[in-house]
């Protein structure tokens, strides 16, 4: 998509000595927005591609999420990670509910920073990306960005094997992901998303993240300090209540 | 390799590779809930409760009113959770928008363990205003903006 059909958000980057080529910016603030609300067809996200687990780690995978869906039913929810207020890191921090994403883009770097939880991820712009054995296992890991044509390609490495992945699936300390950010409209803002791990993975995951502009909008601080859900003695969660 | 894995039993067979597969086909790149499940609450069988409001806590991850509610001589102890700030700032909600000693009226999904303890659907203020239980994505059951089940996971 060119950019001058943005004039009001291209931003002009040095590309060469001297010279500056137009591109789309994707600074601001976004809220994720689903496929199924009634979204306009013409920015929806495209559905989501299967997730193939190769057939060891499916086994497990499978019989877990349909206990905890007999477990919910029951009215028993198990818990989970961010129940205990633990950030989500990458890549489910980039779509929490309908919390808000802001992004800002300074000289050679770009930082997302999310509402939720206060995530912080850093892109550093137009270097190589380490090798993963370089990188120290965290929440948001290792993240190289560049200017592909009218898309922000970003590659990051180095997940913590404990940082839950997509739709709660196991991931290796091998697992990359490559997001491309495109504005499909001033306004609309897609982040297609692909989870390769050769360790579990039979084939990428592919998903895309849609998100609107929310203009003048203020991110607002979320810090966790009043969690009343606990797990008992028995695994379940409960409120916490007498105060 | 995440902890475990490795102990995991090889199986092999092209019919199983392709079932495994097929069930795990995704639903779409929907957000994520954004702390925990709400499958606590019996959203089926909402309540209302009316009392005085002991405490409002605009806390992360979540906002909670403290209430007492009389039955004759007796006065039980409600715990209401409500959404985060963010989100029910979005939906009309202030950080001042009750405090102790408001007389309020609640549309509740209790705890299904019996506890006094619950989820706010949607709240009568004292001057009568309504507020829900979030913005166009809130959280709560029972508003007209919930977030649809398809996107909770």
């Amino acid at each position: 998509m060119a950019c001058v059909s943005f004039a009001m958000i291209c931003a002009r980057a040095p590309d060469v000595v001297g010279q500056t080529t137009p591109r789309p910016s994707v600074a601001g603030v976004w809220v994720p927005f689903g496929a199924g609300r009634g979204a306009d067809p013409a920015v929806a996200p495209p559905p989501a591609g299967p997730v193939a687990l190769k057939p060891a780690y499916a086994k497990e995978y499978l019989a877990q999420r349909a206990a905890d869906a007999e477990a919910t039913k029951r009215g028993e929810p198990p818990p989970s990670a961010a129940m205990g207020c633990v950030p989500y890191g990458m890549p489910r921090m980039m779509a929490i509910a309908s919390y808000p994403v802001e992004i800002l883009e300074t000289p050679g770097q770009i930082t997302i920073i999310t509402e939720a939880f206060s995530e912080v991820r850093r892109v550093f712009m137009d270097q190589p990306q380490l090798p993963m054995d370089e990188v120290p296992p965290g929440y948001y890991g290792h993240s190289v960005g560049r200017w592909q044509g009218d898309s922000l390609v970003v590659d990051t490495v180095g997940i913590k094997e404990s940082v839950p992945g997509y739709q709660n699936t196991p991931h290796s300390d091998r697992m990359r992901i490559t997001e491309r950010l495109r504005l499909i409209t001033p306004d609309v803002l897609h982040d297609q998303i692909t989870i390769d791990d050769p360790v579990v993975l039979e084939k990428p995951i592919v998903y895309t993240l849609a998100y609107r502009r929310m203009p003048d909008y203020k991110m607002v601080e979320f810090v966790c300090d009043n969690n009343r859900e606990y797990v008992d003695e028995r695994g379940r969660v409960r409120m916490r209540l007498g105060r | 390799m995440a902890p475990g894995m490795n102990k995991m039993p090889r199986v092999h067979g092209g019919l199983l590779r392709v079932a495994l597969v097929a069930a795990l086909a995704s639903s779409g790149g929907t957000p994520a809930r954004a702390h925990h499940s709400f499958a606590m609450f019996d959203t089926a069988r909402p309540i209302t409760i009316s009392g005085v409001v002991t405490a409002f806590e605009w806390t992360n991850p979540h906002v909670y009113i403290e209430l007492d509610v009389a039955e004759g001589a007796k006065v039980t102890h409600w715990a209401i959770e409500l959404g985060s700030p963010s989100i029910l700032m979005r939906g009309g909600w202030k950080f001042n928008t009750l405090k102790k000693g408001d007389t309020i009226t609640a549309l509740v999904s209790p705890l299904r363990n019996g506890e006094p303890g619950s989820l706010l659907n949607r709240v009568t203020l004292a001057d009568g205003r309504v507020l829900g239980n979030g913005g166009p994505a809130g959280i709560g059951p029972g508003t007209s903006t919930s977030t649809p089940p398809s996107q909770q996971r």
